[in-house]
């Protein structure tokens, strides 16, 4: 009895934190199918009379959102790829290799994740105009090619395989490079993956920086593009919103495939994401 | 291959010293245990064999040439280690196969060699499983399998059963004597069990303190010490040690007086302490026996002498004994002397 009691309240409390997150989500997706006055009423509307599919034409006509999504895919998987492949080649290097200044370096690279990514907004901003790079993917993709973030993660996996697969791996006639590559990297999988998706999440989502270093739809990103709703006369919350229910399906998507490589890889680092 | 070390140290940061001229040499063709407490120095030992450790000073030779600047790869030798080290991503026989690929052997002839080796372990039929998939015993032998499939110079074990229940590992020990006879490859074991290095080996080096202690064929080692650590590291129950401050008047009696004052201190095997005074006798006591215990074969009492616990497997199970203090006798063959720095002494009793 008391058993079932118990379960009842986990089931409970997991069903309230499920419901607060997914909150956000079913008021985007209803309001994307409201007209313009229903977005505004008070008490809200959660079901509207009429659902109004037409908001996710108009919304797409109101903005180049073919280019923004191709920028953002570019970008998106240009970032990733590029970071996990430096943040791998580094990871392997603190958690397997022995070289000078190592632990000097490794604090070094842990107290610039102290460094609030806003106050880098400015420095970077000057670098990449320097090298005429604004409004390019350039200035999109090179300041997100390296992150001791990814570095952090993927050190912790990269240090629970023991050393003696490292040194069986060197007998058997294994390069560093042959051990990271063929050993290393796929027992890491499921934590690579994880940093992989987390990554991937966080470049699509990216607001501040693309805002900042596009001026036009050359180089503009989907989250930047949603500014397009927003004019002097105020918001068009309808079409923002279905614009918005187009931006996160593709994350959507990839978290659901990769769900279980995400918690287990988390879990496996002994970090929070 | 025979392997030889001249004259080798080890010490980390100029300071520590592990390992202190280590001088000695490993037959072909044999099977060898390094034997000894954690911390002697045995694995590190290993390390340098393997040369995934190198020499502070010193040189290591295989065969008749020099290896002492050679990495592991170089050296071609096949190593186990503890934890078997399996890449758990790979299948058994692409375990096995690993060292030949990384030899660039092409997939046909490699697989080839690996099923050979597979079937010598006895696992020809878990080949398609990953390494999670089996028991310890079964993961042991496909990193046995793995080691010698590069047919390597030597195949060194590094603790290779500690990670096995005793019943496996008794069968694993003679798996790794059967394996090593089958090949005839020099094979170097690492192990802090005296058990294990007794039985399998054919010869046993005992290392403590960064020392070589002892380096001879198993029996040896128990009939022979050459040190009082040996004498106490090898042999269950553990050997009877008295001070020879409270055996003045025996070894008086016994031993020539210009040899007992060296003896400091007198180590007796429990099989050596007798209730009748035996043709070779070199020592005597009067001690009281607390009891005698009887578990199947063996028959183990207890002794108080001078505040100090003996045990002696040689006092028959029947023997008659009292409160009253009764005279016991050391036999020659069991009782050791030692001076002042452990060393052992020759015996050279009155005759």
């Amino acid at each position: 009895m008391k058993k079932t009691m118990s379960q009842v309240l986990l089931y409970v409390i997991v069903s309230l934190g499920a419901i607060i997150m997914l909150l956000p989500f079913l008021w985007m997706i209803s309001t994307s199918l409201k007209t313009s006055t229903e977005t505004i009423k008070i008490p809200p509307i959660w079901i509207p009379k009429v659902l109004r599919w037409a908001n996710y034409v108009e919304a797409f006509k109101a903005a180049p959102f073919m280019r923004y999504f191709v920028n953002s895919v570019v970008v998106t998987l240009v970032t990733t790829l590029g970071q996990i492949v430096t943040s791998i080649l580094a990871a392997f290097a603190f958690a397997k290799l022995n070289f000078h200044g190592k632990n000097f370096l490794f604090s070094f690279f842990l107290g610039t994740m102290m460094i609030p990514g806003e106050m880098l907004l400015i420095p970077n901003f000057v670098t990449l105009s320097k090298m005429h790079l604004i409004n390019t993917y350039g200035a999109l993709i090179l300041p997100y090619l390296a992150s001791f973030f990814t570095v952090f993660m993927l050190k912790q996996s990269f240090q629970a395989v023991p050393d003696s697969i490292y040194f069986a791996a060197k007998i058997d006639g294994a390069s560093d490079w042959g051990f990271l590559w063929r050993i290393l990297v796929p027992m890491s999988k499921s934590s690579i993956t994880a940093v992989t998706v987390l990554q991937m999440i966080g470049s699509w989502n990216a607001f501040m920086w693309p805002l900042i270093v596009t001026n036009d739809a050359t180089a503009r990103t989907l989250p930047v593009g949603l500014q397009a709703f927003t004019t002097d006369a105020g918001t068009e919350y309808q079409l923002l919103m279905a614009a918005s229910t187009f931006v996160i399906i593709p994350m959507v998507i990839l978290y659901l495939f990769l769900q279980k490589y995400i918690i287990a890889g988390i879990s496996k680092s002994g970090l929070k994401g | 291959m025979n392997v030889t070390f001249e004259h080798v140290d080890l010490s980390y940061d100029d300071k520590k010293t592990i390992l202190k001229d280590l001088n000695f040499t490993i037959p072909d063709g044999k099977l060898v245990s390094l034997l000894g407490p954690s911390g002697g120095g045995k694995t590190t030992t290993l390390n340098l064999i393997s040369g995934l450790l190198h020499v502070t000073k010193g040189q290591i030779f295989f065969g008749s040439k020099e290896v002492t600047d050679q990495s592991a790869l170089e050296r071609k030798v096949g190593m186990v280690f503890q934890n078997y080290a399996l890449y758990p991503h790979l299948s058994v026989l692409d375990n096995i196969a690993f060292p030949l690929k990384m030899q660039k052997v092409n997939k046909a002839k490699r697989y080839q060699i690996a099923k050979k080796y597979a079937h010598l372990v006895h696992v020809e039929d878990q080949l398609t499983k990953k390494p999670a998939a089996l028991s310890g015993g079964q993961q042991q032998r496909v990193a046995i399998a793995r080691a010698l499939a590069k047919q390597p110079s030597l195949l060194l074990l590094d603790e290779p059963l500690s990670n096995l229940d005793a019943r496996l590992r008794i069968e694993m020990r003679q798996e790794i004597k059967r394996i090593q006879q089958e090949t005839g490859i020099t094979t170097i074991f690492v192990t802090h069990d005296q058990d294990e290095a007794l039985h399998i080996s054919d010869y046993v080096m005992v290392l403590n303190d960064g020392r070589i202690q002892q380096f001879t064929q198993p029996q040896d080692l128990y009939d022979d010490p050459k040190n009082l650590f040996v004498a106490k590291f090898i042999g269950n129950p553990v050997i009877n040690v008295l001070d020879a401050a409270d055996l003045q008047a025996s070894l008086q009696k016994y031993l020539p007086s210009n040899f007992y004052q060296q003896v400091k201190a007198v180590g007796v095997r429990a099989e050596a302490i007798l209730p009748q005074p035996p043709i070779d006798c070199v020592g005597q006591i009067q001690a009281q026996i607390d009891k005698i215990e009887h578990f199947g074969s063996s028959v183990t009492a207890n002794i108080s002498y001078h505040q100090q616990r003996l045990v002696s497997t040689g006092i028959p199970a029947n023997y008659q004994f009292g409160k009253q203090l009764v005279d016991l006798y050391f036999a020659k063959q069991g009782t050791y002397f030692f001076d002042n720095d452990g060393k052992r002494l020759e015996v050279k009793t009155h005759d």
